[in-house]
């Protein structure tokens, strides 16, 4: 499996939402590429990775007065720099195994395709 | 060749079984039949869809904050799936932090701008919120109302100083080789 | 349909009294914005100067308002003697019918009936929408086009038609006409009193509707909720969308606020009171935000005046934004000025506070709503369709959970889904294969992580029990001078939440050296080759557990085909075994110098994780096989050869410790269950294998501890249990005479750090093993050899905490009692 490949294989498994629902209702902290940190509840998830949060927290807020008001957020995926994940919700496990199928899946594809 | 879907019952887990007894090959006994387990409840496919993030944003008033750093509050009153928005009653807020006008400013300045209607390109965004009514009149902590002349002047001093600062960063970081992943786009 | 004789194509639906949402905050408002206002007056045509009035009478009567009601009217009589009988019928149909079609449907203008047959079905809409008559609907737009029914092909999402039980049959109450929405038919009337006389069943009225679900799907969310409350999207799970023809697909989408239907406000108060109740009745926000039902700008702008109606009408108008402010929902309940009066005067001021917070938020809420919905629910719809046919392209259908497909694109949640409804839910459930598949090894894996996991018994909870039964077995015969073999496998801890292992750990600059260094193999040892044979044994197990999930059905005795098929299915298995097999690499011959194949793959974490599902996969030969393989390549593992125990209170690094924690939960843990199954001939052969290797080193690893633990005191239990030939325990005795002689030098620096340590209990249990099968001078020997380290521990212990003290005792006591002594003797 080339660098290439990899990176379909993640996508796939991360913008078919297969591993965001599982986070669904956990708390998250979101962290975009200008450095502020959202801290919240995880609502859902796009194909795109647009995020939405409840009960948002933001981290240093008063550097960020725009968002002193804010109850909950959509993120534009493309500005996500990081989502981190409570550990004990992931199972790192089973997404090592579902990486395995979908990759056997891609192959399965480009081979009849 | 029967199907089994993943909501059938389960055969015996095959480990460990006594002594001389072959792993696979031969169905373990008492695999048929019998109840199944409860399907667990699946999130609907639907839920995963811009749609359905913005779907209760729709005719609330938020905040939209754009990839060049402004600030807008308004009503949102329509979208796609690509998440363009018009907002409606939109104002622009124009922030001014501690210490811009001086080393000694403790508080930060803020003024509203109105620009009525606007139609936002969803790429501009970068994140939008809805503004807790209640809340939506207090200055935000730490920062006071102040002319919107003297807020623009130093904002637009504020953004020269950075986007100077951002420039002797890019060329610095291009020297030892890094290619920055935002070069020349200041996200604010 | 008219109800009241006037001519309907005529009526103007903006004429006062008809048209107009209450805004009662209409003095207040800053008007600022609207500068082009036009004067009422002026463009009023007149139209409702025309109405005959008259006939107006008996509104009230009819529509339940309230206005200048001297009380409640009497809901006893009986217009038509038939609707008694199929009362019930209709009221259920009414709130089967009203959930379908949710308020932001429900009135429509009777002025233009036809315009709605895309979307309106026949309405047994009766609640109290009379004095509410939009100015504008939403839907002029498809009037003189009237779009197609975007309706896709249910089956395309594959989701509850099946589902869908039939529709309660229609109730034999003729059906007003398709479009005619306002005016109902006396039995409907009367069918609504009987309804709302009942009180233990109060219909709500859509506007108090919290859930807009179409009936039989409320009941199947409750349902889902009881056997799955942690899940908070409840109300969005099912998509009657695809299956209402003219159910909103939005109102579902809306997450839902789990507040109790209230029922409809008595209309009997005084509208005052009402109005102080009202913002404590919850209400559902979305909805108003999609009602078509309001004042639309373009309304407004043609110079409707504000007219101040009876609050219980219109309250969508203002009461919609209740989501968007944060004050408590329920503030005090004030009824009456006389309660004001009586609180404190902290109370009332922070009463009034609350109250003029509110006002003002609703105030907010009001000016914003009147542009509300110029996103229709169509639109919305629409777009939702269009993403949702984008999901379907990329990943397919993802609403079909459990097929084989819908496995392959959704696994980890589907799985994941399973193994959490599995603890949560129900215990004692049979989980699914694949749940069980990933149970067992999380069970061991995750252990700190899930200690409230109730999950099917694992291997740590055998192991216990088996040590349980040694520890039964030693007290019933207390005056054998037998070691009390009580925790003498040594506690197995898991790997708690440990900060997380870097995964990408860039240096710049030495990454350049690495990358070349990438491609030779180091030390003999080629990682891209090991890895690509961990992935190989990884894909291989699970199409391993795969085909286990693809069992044919038993086979009649005489049927043929089926017969094939179990065969071909059993062929098919032993086929993939000899894949795993070849794969593991198990039976390669060890070249000197190198470490050999399958303990290679045993340095990867994710080949330590893979042994217990190889070792579901693999039959007995081959077991033993992987046993012998480990124990006579013990000293090559890395957790064996770089974790030796020295004198230094030294640490091993966080992935050292990691590895060490992983090896024993996944590889010590099923070794121990599948030894449970060995006579005391292998016991022996696997002893004697450790025997030519370097005992010293296993021992002083706690690995290699943890194995000689556990293979001496499998001995020991065999023993117990009677089990063992007399030529088999002849056998047993030499092989460990030669392995205590090869041990016993080492015997004094196999403790990890100096005595301060507190990391020693695995050491006293491995010498309680060894001295319980050892002989009166072997016994003698091993006291000599850990005497300093006994006496050490005794000494200290008076010095520290009792709490500690009783701990450090215990663990040495345990070795003393396997030897017949004791510490008291020593203090």
């Amino acid at each position: 499996m080339n660098a290439r490949h990899f990176s379909s294989v993640v996508q796939h498994i991360l913008t078919s939402s297969s591993f965001f629902k599982t986070l669904i209702d956990h708390e998250v902290t979101v962290e975009l590429k200008n450095d502020i940190q959202i801290r919240g509840v995880l609502k859902s998830v796009d194909q795109f990775l647009n995020i939405k949060l409840d009960n948002i927290q933001v981290v240093e807020e008063l550097k960020y007065p725009h968002l002193s008001a804010v109850k909950n957020v959509f993120i534009r995926g493309s500005v996500v720099r990081y989502v981190h994940l409570p550990q004990e919700s992931v199972d790192i496990q089973l997404l090592e195994d579902a990486t395995r199928r979908e990759a056997a899946n891609q192959a399965t594809k480009a081979k009849q395709g | 060749m029967e199907h089994l879907s993943i909501n059938d019952q389960p055969p015996p887990p095959p480990f460990p079984q006594g002594p001389g007894q072959p792993g696979p090959g031969m169905p373990p006994p008492g695999l048929l039949g019998g109840g199944r387990p409860p399907q667990p409840q699946q999130l609907p496919a639907q839920m995963f869809t811009t749609a359905a993030q913005l779907l209760d944003l729709t005719d609330k008033k938020l905040m939209v904050a754009l990839r060049d750093g402004r600030k807008l509050t308004g009503i949102l009153r329509s979208w796609d799936q690509f998440a363009n928005l018009v907002l409606q009653q939109t104002k622009e807020r124009i922030f001014v932090p501690p210490g811009t006008q001086s080393p000694t400013q403790t508080r930060g300045l803020y003024a509203d701008v109105d620009r009525g209607l606007f139609v936002v390109r969803g790429e501009n965004v970068l994140l939008m919120g809805e503004i807790d009514l209640d809340r939506d009149d207090d200055p935000p902590p730490g920062y006071d109302p102040a002319d919107l002349e003297l807020v623009q002047t130093l904002a637009k001093q504020k953004k020269a100083e950075e986007k100077a600062k951002e420039k002797r960063k890019i060329k610095k970081l291009s020297t030892i080789g890094f290619e920055g992943e935002n070069v020349g786009e200041a996200l604010l | 349909m008219s109800f009241f004789n006037f001519d309907q194509s005529r009526h103007n639906t903006a004429a006062p009294g008809f048209s107009q949402a209450h805004d009662p905050f209409a003095s207040l408002a800053n008007r600022d914005e609207e500068a082009e206002e036009i004067d009422f007056e002026d463009t009023y045509d007149g139209l409702g100067d025309q109405l005959d009035e008259t006939d107006d009478a008996f509104n009230d009567d009819t529509f339940g308002g309230d206005t200048g009601e001297p009380g409640p009217v009497g809901k006893d009589f009986d217009f038509f003697g038939h609707t008694a009988k199929v009362a019930n019928v209709i009221e259920e149909e009414n709130v089967r019918f009203n959930r379908q079609q949710p308020a932001a449907k429900a009135p429509q203008p009777v002025a233009q009936p036809s315009a709605y047959t895309p979307i309106a079905g026949p309405s047994y809409n009766y609640f109290a929408q009379a004095p509410v008559r939009p100015a504008r609907t939403g839907y002029e737009k498809y009037h003189e086009q009237p779009i197609e029914d975007l309706q896709v092909d249910a089956a395309l999402w594959g989701v509850a038609p099946k589902k869908q039980p039939p529709p309660p049959a229609q109730p034999a109450v003729p059906s007003a006409p398709s479009g005619g929405r306002k005016m109902l038919s006396l039995e409907e009337v009367e069918a609504q009193m009987r309804a709302q006389a009942k009180a233990a069943t109060p219909s709500p009225a859509p506007q108090h509707q919290p859930h807009q679900i179409p009936h039989e799907q409320a009941y199947l969310y409750q349902h889902q909720a009881q056997n799955q409350p942690q899940a908070h999207f409840q109300a969005g799970v099912v998509e009657p969308l695809y299956h209402q023809p003219q159910g909103h697909p939005m109102t579902i989408l809306q997450r839902p606020h789990s507040k109790p239907p209230t029922p409809a406000q008595p209309s009997s108060q005084p509208p005052a009171i009402q109005q102080h109740q009202q913002p404590a009745v919850p209400q559902q926000p979305t909805q108003i935000l999609q009602n078509p039902n309001r004042l639309s700008g373009d309304a407004a702008k043609i110079g409707l005046p504000v007219h101040p109606t009876p609050p219980s009408g219109p309250q969508s108008a203002h009461q919609g934004h209740r989501q968007q402010g944060s004050l408590p929902r329920q503030p005090p309940m004030i009824l009456h000025p006389a309660q004001l009066a009586q609180l404190s005067e902290e109370e009332k001021a922070a009463y009034l506070e609350q109250e003029a917070k509110r006002a003002k938020r609703n105030h907010k809420i009001f000016q914003m709503s009147r542009d509300n919905g110029i996103m229709t629910p169509q639109d919305k719809n629409f777009i939702t369709r269009i993403q949702l046919q984008q999901l379907v392209a990329a990943t397919g259908n993802p609403n079909e959970h459990g097929t084989d497909e819908s496995l392959a694109e959704d696994f980890y949640y589907q799985v994941h889904s399973q193994i959490q409804a599995g603890h949560r839910q129900h215990p004692s459930q049979p989980l699914n294969q694949f749940a069980q598949t990933y149970l067992f090894q999380t069970g061991s894996r995750q252990g700190g992580m899930r200690r409230h996991n109730r999950g099917p018994e694992n291997h740590m909870q055998r192991m216990e029990q088996q040590v349980q039964r040694a520890v039964e077995a030693a007290k019933n015969k207390p005056k054998n001078k037998q070691l009390v073999i009580e925790g003498s496998l040594g506690k197995i801890s898991f790997s708690n939440a440990k900060t997380p292992k870097p995964l990408l750990n860039i240096k710049r600059n030495d990454s350049a050296s690495d990358v070349k260094k990438a491609p030779h193999p180091v030390n003999g040892r080629d990682k891209k080759d090991e890895l690509r044979a961990l992935e190989l044994v990884y894909t291989t197990l699970m199409k391993m557990e795969d085909h286990e999930r693809n069992m044919p059905m038993a086979p009649a005795e005489d049927d043929q085909e089926a017969l094939a098929k179990v065969f071909a299915w059993s062929n098919e298995g032993q086929a993939l075994n000899e894949q795993l097999w070849k794969a593991l690499r198990v039976q390669d011959h060890d070249q000197p110098g190198r470490i050999h194949p399958f303990m290679a793959l045993l340095s990867y974490s994710k080949g330590k994780k893979a042994i217990p599902r190889i070792f579901r996969h693999t039959n007995h030969e081959q077991r033993i096989t992987i046993f012998t393989r480990i124990v006579v390549n013990l000293d090559q593992l890395d957790v064996v050869r770089e974790a030796q125990v020295t004198t230094d209170d030294i640490q091993f690094n966080a992935a050292m410790r990691e590895n060490i924690e992983l090896f024993s939960a996944a590889i010590v843990t099923t070794l121990f269950t599948f030894m449970n199954e060995l006579g005391l001939d292998l016991v022996a052969a696997i002893l004697g294998l450790v025997c030519t290797r370097n005992v010293d080193v296993i021992a002083k690893s706690r690995i290699g501890a943890s194995m000689l633990t556990m293979i001496l005191s499998r001995a020991e239990l065999i023993k117990h249990n009677g089990g063992g030939s007399e030529q088999d325990w002849r056998s047993w005795d030499m092989t460990y005479t030669q392995f205590f002689n090869i041990l016993e030098p080492t015997l004094p620096y196999i403790f990890p750090g100096s005595i301060a340590t507190d990391q020693d209990t695995y050491v006293w249990q491995l010498l309680a093993a060894i001295g319980i099968g050892a002989s009166p001078d072997q016994q003698q020997r091993l006291v000599i050899a850990v005497k300093d380290r006994v006496m050490d521990t005794v000494s200290l212990a008076k010095t520290l905490p009792p709490a500690l003290a009783a701990d450090r005792l215990q663990n040495v006591n345990l070795f003393m009692r396997s030897i017949g002594l004791d510490v008291e003797l020593l203090q």
